[in-house]
């Protein structure tokens, strides 16, 4: 018993050494680029940045944490990142599932409309940008002139409007994979259930409702979760169509974090911003993991088995 | 494994399913339904009576589920009538057919509790609160569903998602119901037992079923007559009797029965007054009426059609024909299948042909092999075999 148990043993501790031996690669990488830089940021967040250059840093303990995550900076931040990503993500899912609905009929060149559905997957983030930007722009945009306000301050520039129109190209630029997302999941609703509903005496407007729709409900709520944590990182149309203006009209923390690194050198206060943001991400990617576990692989198919 | 099996329990609690329901009729007239250049359905003419159990049976692909749906209104004809009572009901849409459809699938949803699938036809016709609880206990309570009514489908076996299917057939108290193979995915012994509750179901309720099936045990046990499809077109329609004694034409001969009938090619041969049809390794006598109709048709080749029920098996090539017997085939064992206590046999024929010969459970065991001659008891049946169509005596 005694020899059989240390044989167990000793290869409990091979088994374990190769594990680690395989995992090292890949430990190695995350080390690098992602479990350090988190600590040196968090550790960051220490510092007081100096006033110039090559100057050494001054530890301030956690008196900048304290100041920065209680700073009326830090709540319009979110606010307005809030607002971005309030704007963005129920709008896209709508339009998503919307155009998803319409190209899921059995018509002729439904390709074609596919196609075009989910083309704007493949444009990136600057180049979509550009294109809004040169259509609202003041002087020659397209749409400036169609909204008659050709000479006057542009959409951009106005304080009430700058935020939705980022949104609106957001949204425009998010809704080509919404739309892929959707489809798949319209595609999964077997034709059966669909039928018996219309068997049943469901109108289309009530299948939707009742069959379809909760069907596609772990679907959306994946496409919420990427669309809340896609927003809260939105940097490109923002750099691009505004750069956080007009005054701070557009400044969302992910931009204010930008500004106070890289624009005013400013590290130790946008290390403690960085922190907070990781902190707020960390919780909305534990729920989508939680809820994933539990939700998507529901019963679905008559012919699985029986629990 | 769903304990108490008798649907009937619980059947005073649900004392409006025994009302029979005023039962109502259903015609196909003359109705093809073709996929782009495929004919699903070919001038298919065909009516179940009000309160008539008809089976629709045949192999897969040849049109029965279409036929369904096509009265369901899930499919529109390309051309014909499709018609429940009186109404003609081509451009009806299925939630005004008033007809209740049984998924092969079952087609429950997923996300929905028991009580709220079977509640599902009744909400999406605003029946009021009151009256849906009502019906759902009812119904729930005649299926032996009352404590399930919490679950989702997907924490219920087999079994009990087929009753629920049914239950949400049932609830609305349709004319008609379309029952699409809805025992095909439930194992040997569960389907035996739905079988009986699905005939006594009819009884009770007295409502007309559609009921499409490729498997010819559940047709002929459950069909007050059972139509036989094949390739979209209609074979035969008559009482299961008739479909296994008097087959319409070679396809459904060599559909039913198990193993079906054997189709033997032949060739007439006249001796005097009498008529012979010649088979390789023998040839049997036709009964007068038999060859009558055959000399009509003015026939040369034949089908003949032997039951494996109506040949016995006589050991060694030179037994000695038997009186009473047709005719005498020489034939070798290739093949012997144990079905319970009786044996199935494959013999092949001088010119190849496999038959296969039902032998009793008293018989010497067959080794394969070993020469036999097959006796004709009779009956047998003739066939056209430029058309397939059966040569009526």
């Amino acid at each position: 018993m005694n020899g059989a148990g240390e044989r167990w043993s000793r290869r409990a501790v091979r088994e374990a050494a190769v594990a680690y031996l395989l995992l090292m690669p890949a430990l190695v990488v995350f080390g690098i680029f992602v479990f350090y830089p988190l600590v040196k940021t968090a550790y960051l967040g220490f510092f007081t940045s100096p006033p110039a250059p090559n100057l050494p840093a001054h530890y301030v303990g956690l008196s900048q944490y304290r100041s920065v995550l209680g700073s009326s900076e830090l709540r319009d931040d979110l606010w307005r990142t809030v607002q971005f990503v309030l704007y963005t993500v129920p709008v896209g899912i709508v339009l998503g599932i919307g155009l998803a609905t319409l190209a899921n009929q059995r018509l002729a060149g439904m390709q074609f409309f596919r196609t075009i559905y989910s083309s704007t997957v493949a444009t990136s983030t600057a180049v979509a940008s550009m294109i809004f930007f040169t259509l609202l722009n003041p002087e020659v945009g397209l749409f400036t002139y169609w909204l008659g306000k050709q000479g006057g301050n542009g959409v951009l520039q106005s304080p009430s409007l700058a935020l939705p129109a980022v949104s609106v190209v957001t949204i425009w630029q998010n809704i080509g994979f919404t739309f892929i997302l959707m489809s798949a999941a319209l595609q999964s609703v077997p034709d059966d259930l669909l039928e018996a509903a219309r068997v049943d005496g469901a109108s289309s407007w009530y299948r939707f409702r009742t069959v379809t729709l909760p069907l596609l409900s772990p679907m959306i709520f994946f496409a919420a979760t990427v669309g809340v944590i896609g927003g809260f990182q939105a940097f490109g149309q923002i750099d691009i169509l505004t750069q956080g203006g007009p005054g701070n009209h557009t400044l969302v923390l992910i931009y204010d974090i930008y500004r106070q690194a890289f624009q005013y050198d400013n590290y130790g206060y946008a290390a403690v911003q960085s922190v907070a943001l990781f902190a707020i991400l960390l919780v909305l990617t534990s729920v989508q993991f939680r809820y994933f576990q539990r939700r998507v692989f529901y019963a679905r198919s008559p012919h699985e088995e029986v629990r | 494994m769903d304990g108490d099996l008798s649907p009937l329990a619980g059947r005073d609690a649900a004392s409006h399913l025994l009302e029979r329901a005023t039962a109502t009729s259903v015609a196909l007239e003359g109705v093809s339904k073709s996929y782009g250049g495929t004919a699903a359905v070919r001038d298919l003419t065909l009516q179940a009576g009000a309160g008539e159990l008809l089976v629709l049976l045949g192999p897969s692909g040849c049109g029965k589920t279409t036929a369904l749906r096509l009265v369901a209104g899930l499919e529109s004809p390309s051309s014909g009538i499709v018609r429940i009572g009186s109404d003609v009901v081509n451009d009806v849409d299925p939630k005004d057919r008033d007809v209740a459809m049984v998924f092969q699938s079952y087609a429950l949803y997923p996300h929905l509790s028991v009580a709220r699938n079977i509640e599902f036809p009744l909400r999406s016709r605003h029946v009021p609160a009151a009256e849906r609880t009502r019906l759902v206990g009812d119904v729930a309570d005649s299926l032996r569903l009352s404590s399930l009514l919490e679950r989702k489908p997907g924490q219920l076996s087999g079994g009990q998602r087929q009753r629920v299917a049914l239950a949400r057939a049932i609830v609305r108290r349709p004319k008609v119901f379309l029952m699409d193979e809805p025992l095909s995915n439930l194992d040997a012994q569960l389907r035996v037992d739905m079988r009986a509750e699905l005939v006594e179901l009819h009884a009770r309720l007295g409502t007309t079923i559609l009921y499409v099936t490729h498997d010819q045990v559940e047709a002929m046990t459950m069909g007050e007559r059972v139509a036989v499809l094949n390739d979209g077109a209609l074979q035969q329609l008559d009482v299961p009797a008739a479909v296994h004694d008097r087959p319409a034409n070679a396809f459904v001969a060599g559909f039913i029965g198990s193993p079906p009938m054997n189709i033997l090619r032949g060739r007439l041969v006249g001796e005097g007054d009498a008529l012979f049809v010649a088979v390789p390794g023998g040839r049997l006598a036709l009964g007068d009426e038999l060859a009558r109709a055959a000399r009509r048709r003015d026939l040369d080749e034949v089908q003949l059609g032997v039951r494996p029920e109506a040949l016995r098996i006589e050991l060694g090539a030179a037994a000695v024909p038997v009186a009473g017997l047709l005719g005498t085939i020489a034939a070798t064992v290739t093949l012997v299948e144990l079905v319970g206590h009786e044996q199935n046999v494959a013999c092949r024929l001088a010119g190849s042909q496999l038959v296969w010969v039902r032998a009793g459970a008293g018989g010497a065991p067959m080794r394969t092999g070993e020469p036999v001659v097959l006796g004709v008891t009779g009956p047998v049946h003739l066939f056209d075999p430029r058309d397939g169509a059966r040569v009526e005596p």
